[in-house]
């Protein structure tokens, strides 16, 4: 007998807090203000802003402002697709580590011609210098930078 | 002094395109093969571990209860572990510990995924938050991508050096893989062929990246005191490591990664090895994408920091080498993620005790197995070695 | 031989129904509590250990979402998945093995922010013949709760009775979610939820994190003046299927049988003197006791009625209010093996149980307590 298939969709339902950390930063990303949390311990500027150093252990409160423009750290051309893709392909993913902060954060890459690859190559590279650039409209969330471009 | 444990069996189910059977029968052929590897009976098995990825992967919540019958875990100890891709060695891990505590004498560890079953990649794109990185993040070949990118970069690699050297181990597993009568991708193919095929996230290509596959396995251990009445053969647990790091992926370095590097040193430490590559005889690497490879030969102490390509170039990590990599066609031909690594643990006992048929490494005596897992955040070692 | 455990410290998050924090920040915090309670830093922590799970947080390896927070940078560990007190037995034997000297156990889950445990655990019905039925946790419960009053002559009444003592009892626990002073006429003109549970019976989602830390013999003895110490631990899993076993003889007795054998308990009934049990559904507290050994098959209600369990009995039952009075998912185990250890320390408050040296965990997951588990605590 011909081994059957059975075939279904779950789609299920979740609503998750943002927390007060959080909700403080995109409340400043809104107006366009980027700020990490600075630890007291080990000295980097952790950005996103956090609750705690992860490596000191210790909770963090010293909110510092850092640039909306930086560098990128490592980046990569997505040419393939899956369900539950966020991003439509191609895109440029990258880690973008902005002026005064110690970590970096991921992010899109944009602004020029993206449909061949090569050409995406010539542009951007480890080291690449970026700006973000904003929505008209923000909302309060990570999209409200639409892509970081090559300055 | 810590109790003795060593592995007395291992089994594996033909790895692949799974749908002739539902997931607890896949389970099954895996859990067979293993009691039958080591010559025991259910009843011998005092406890049970188990995992896979995601339960969301294939759609059922906490399927270890699903499995259960599958696995004779009946009246025994189960627990379900799941670390993202370490699932399979942290399967491992657990089963040692099960047995090093002294509470358990024959453990049962169990890993299996059916990833033709569901949306594997819309599935890891979720392992990142919702409010910063989910978006971002394409599934595993887009975060694993990150990695080669800044690597390449990190040593001022001349990228097509470092292409040619992924390359060329992408050729050398498939090329492994056919003498493995379990793995998944069975396929002569090329260094040019490699080169040529499509772009999934620069720089990995179709032919860099390891398939989707159904499949499982089993491993059984035992203690110190039962494993000689039990096998001629015990596969020694010498070293166990295991490191995770920060939820966010720009938190930390991923070419000179610590969590990789603690994993090996723990368990180079337990084990004694402090010359890998004089020590080591073959190395079960977690390498889904063909470039991952360049970065652990130097993260386990292969070659320095930068070197990588040279041990491809040299000829170094091929069978015939002074120590193959990934014997067994690697992650890269075979890859059911939450069997993954105990595969690794399962191809690294095989070898060390002889039974790895037609891809055994001549006289292989200690072995290195190895996943990774998260968006680049945790690494798990574990070494295997026949020498008493 | 297992080397000898000790629980040195605890920490609980309040269980309510929404924390404004996210799991990340929650984990923090009682990671960090538990670690200060001892005088332990992050650096000297052996391994840490924790327990969520995926459906249950809407982040595929929930863990990783949150293991730096439980202070896990670079250290080694892994998560049980589902059930927080699995991640203690793992824990407990990281330790007993000698190659880890502390062990953090962490379980999380936030309530809020997930569907209804009835949608997530009917995802624990395999897609072919339980899932079309739309078995879950809480119709799995119900048939067993029938199956019981059939077999036994169990009642609704007294179902209520265990309502009313454990949302009295969780009065005088500041943690807990649901407190409430109830009469068993209130319980029995609720809702019907499913038949024959009403909606008291069925313990209330909530938000909630735990910590434990687990430290080897020696080290146990320095961190703190009261070592609680892990005589017994048991656990296992019966089959899969509902209509493969009796509903009301499942894994649990296997459970106890271990944990007593290992800490040399032969009469749990006399030895055990507090009990934090696993009571999803409020007859299962009822049975539970039965399974545990505290009394014979049918005559749990009777232990109930007798006041045995009442917080000033000879085996008080939830004196924290049990899972009825909040329910944490993956950490309600290692809530009831907090609560456990709070007692035998002699550190639960307003709860404290008089003159405890032995004190029983227990914790389940999968329809009608399919895995169980058991933890024997004592000084
Ligand atoms: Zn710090």
């Amino acid at each position: 007998m011909e081994p059957r298939i059975l075939k279904d969709t779950i789609a299920l339902p979740y609503q998750w807090a943002l927390g007060p950390v959080n909700t403080r930063f995109f409340q400043e990303f809104k107006e366009r203000r980027i700020f990490g949390t600075r630890c007291p311990k080990c000295g980097r500027v952790l950005v996103p802003a956090r609750a705690f150093c992860a490596r000191c252990f210790v909770p963090l409160d010293e909110w510092v402002q850092v640039r909306d423009e930086g560098t990128i750290k490592t980046w990569t051309y997505v040419a393939y697709s899956y369900v539950g893709q966020p991003m439509q392909p191609p895109y440029v993913s990258a880690l973008i580590q902005l002026d005064g902060a110690d970590t970096a954060i991921p992010h899109l890459v944009a602004g020029f011609d993206l449909s061949n690859l090569e050409e995406v190559r010539a542009r951007i590279r480890v080291g690449t210098r970026v700006r973000a650039v904003w929505r008209e409209d923000t909302e309060g969330t990570i999209l409200d930078i639409r892509y970081f471009e090559p300055v | 002094m810590a109790r003795k444990v060593a592995v007395v069996g291992t089994g594996q189910t033909r790895h692949g395109k799974r749908q002739d059977v539902s997931y607890p029968e896949m389970i099954r052929e895996a859990v067979v093969a293993a009691l039958e590897d080591a010559g025991l009976g259910w009843e011998h098995i005092d406890a049970v571990v188990c995992g896979s990825m995601p339960p969301p992967m294939e759609g059922t919540n906490a399927p270890h209860l699903w499995w259960a019958d599958a696995m004779g875990a009946g009246g025994k100890p189960l627990l379900r572990v799941a670390t993202c891709g370490t699932t399979g060695i942290s399967i491992a891990h657990a089963a040692y510990y099960h047995v090093a505590s002294g509470l358990f004498d024959v453990v049962l560890a169990v890993g299996a995924e059916k990833q033709y079953e569901g949306e594997s990649q819309g599935t890891m794109t979720t392992v990142g938050e919702p409010f910063f990185q989910r978006q971002f993040v394409a599934g595993a070949p887009g975060v694993f991508a990150y990695q080669c990118n800044e690597y390449a970069h990190r040593y001022h690699l001349d990228e097509e050096r470092v292409r040619a050297a992924a390359a060329e181990i992408a050729v050398r597993n498939h090329v492994d893989a056919l003498d493995n009568p379990f793995a998944h991708l069975r396929q002569r193919i090329t260094v040019e062929d490699v080169l040529r095929s499509r772009v999934l996230a620069y720089p990995i290509r179709l032919l860099d990246c390891c398939p989707a596959s159904d499949g499982a396995c089993a491993v059984i251990f035992a203690a110190g005191e039962v494993a000689p009445r039990i096998t001629r053969t015990p596969a020694w647990v010498a070293g166990v490591g295991y490191a995770g790091e920060e939820h966010w992926v720009g938190d930390s370095d991923k070419v000179w990664w610590q969590s990789a590097r603690q994993a090996a040193l723990q368990a180079y430490r337990m084990a004694g090895i402090t010359d890998p590559l004089e020590q080591l005889d073959v190395a079960e690497l977690y390498n889904p994408f063909s470039f991952q490879e360049l970065i652990f030969y130097e993260l386990f102490g292969f070659c320095g920091p930068g070197e990588g390509c040279r041990l491809v170039e040299e000829g170094v990590v091929r069978r015939g080498g002074k120590l193959p990599c990934d014997p067994s066609g690697g992650v890269l031909c075979t890859n059911p993620i939450g069997a993954t690594g105990l595969i690794r643990v399962a191809e690294a006992a095989m070898q060390v005790t002889g039974k790895a048929g037609a891809h055994q490494v001549e006289g292989a005596r200690t072995a290195l197995a190895h996943a990774i897992g998260g968006t680049q955040q945790i690494n798990g070692v574990m070494i295997l070695t026949s020498l008493d | 031989m297992p080397g000898k455990v000790a629980v040195v410290s605890w920490a609980q998050t309040e269980y309510r129904e929404a924390h404004d924090a996210t799991i990340r920040e929650m984990v923090f915090r009682v990671a960090r509590e538990a670690l200060d309670r001892a005088g332990l830093t992050r650096e000297e922590l052996g391994t840490v250990i924790t327990a969520s799970s995926d459906y249950w947080q809407g982040i595929s390896c929930s863990n990783e979402y949150y293991l730096d927070a439980a202070g896990g940078y670079l250290k080694s560990g892994a998560k049980a998945e589902e059930d927080g007190a699995l991640a203690f037995m793992y824990a407990f034997m990281r330790v007993a093995s000698g190659h880890f000297d502390t062990a953090l156990v962490v379980a999380v889950t936030k309530g809020s922010e997930i569907p209804p445990l009835a949608t997530l655990t009917h995802l624990y019905s395999e897609p072919f013949f339980q899932r079309p039925m739309g078995i879950d946790d809480v119709n799995a419960a119900a048939m067993q709760a029938r199956l019981y009053m059939e077999r036994y002559g169990a009642t609704p009444e007294q179902f209520a009775r265990v309502v009313v003592k454990n949302l009295g009892n969780a009065r005088r626990n500041p943690l807990a979610f649901r407190k409430a002073t109830l009469t068993v006429e209130e319980v029995l003109r609720s809702p019907v939820v499913a038949d024959p549970l009403r909606e008291p019976d069925v313990a209330p989602g909530a938000d909630g994190a735990c910590a434990v830390l687990l430290a080897g013999e020696e080290t146990a003895k320095r961190l703190t003046d009261r070592p609680v110490w892990v005589r017994g631990v048991g656990w296992s899993v019966s089959s899969y299927y509902l209509g493969d076993r009796d509903l009301l003889d499942g894994s649990l007795p296997d459970a106890a049988r271990r944990a007593y054998r290992m800490a040399g308990i032969t009469d749990p009934r006399a030895e055990i003197r507090v009990a934090e049990l696993c009571e999803a559904y409020s007859f299962q507290e009822l049975l539970w006791c039965e399974q545990l050994g505290f009394c014979g098959p049918g005559e749990g209600a009777r232990l109930l009625e007798e006041g045995v369990t009442a917080p000033d009995g000879d085996l008080p039952v939830n004196p924290s209010g049990g899972v009825l009075a909040g329910n944490p998912y993956c950490a309600r185990g290692l809530v009831r093996i907090a609560e456990a250890a709070a007692q035998v320390a002699g550190r639960a408050g307003e709860h404290q149980v008089e003159g405890v040296r032995t004190a029983l965990a227990h914790s389940y997951h999968g329809l009608a307590g399919q895995l169980h588990s058991v933890v024997i605590l004592g000084r």
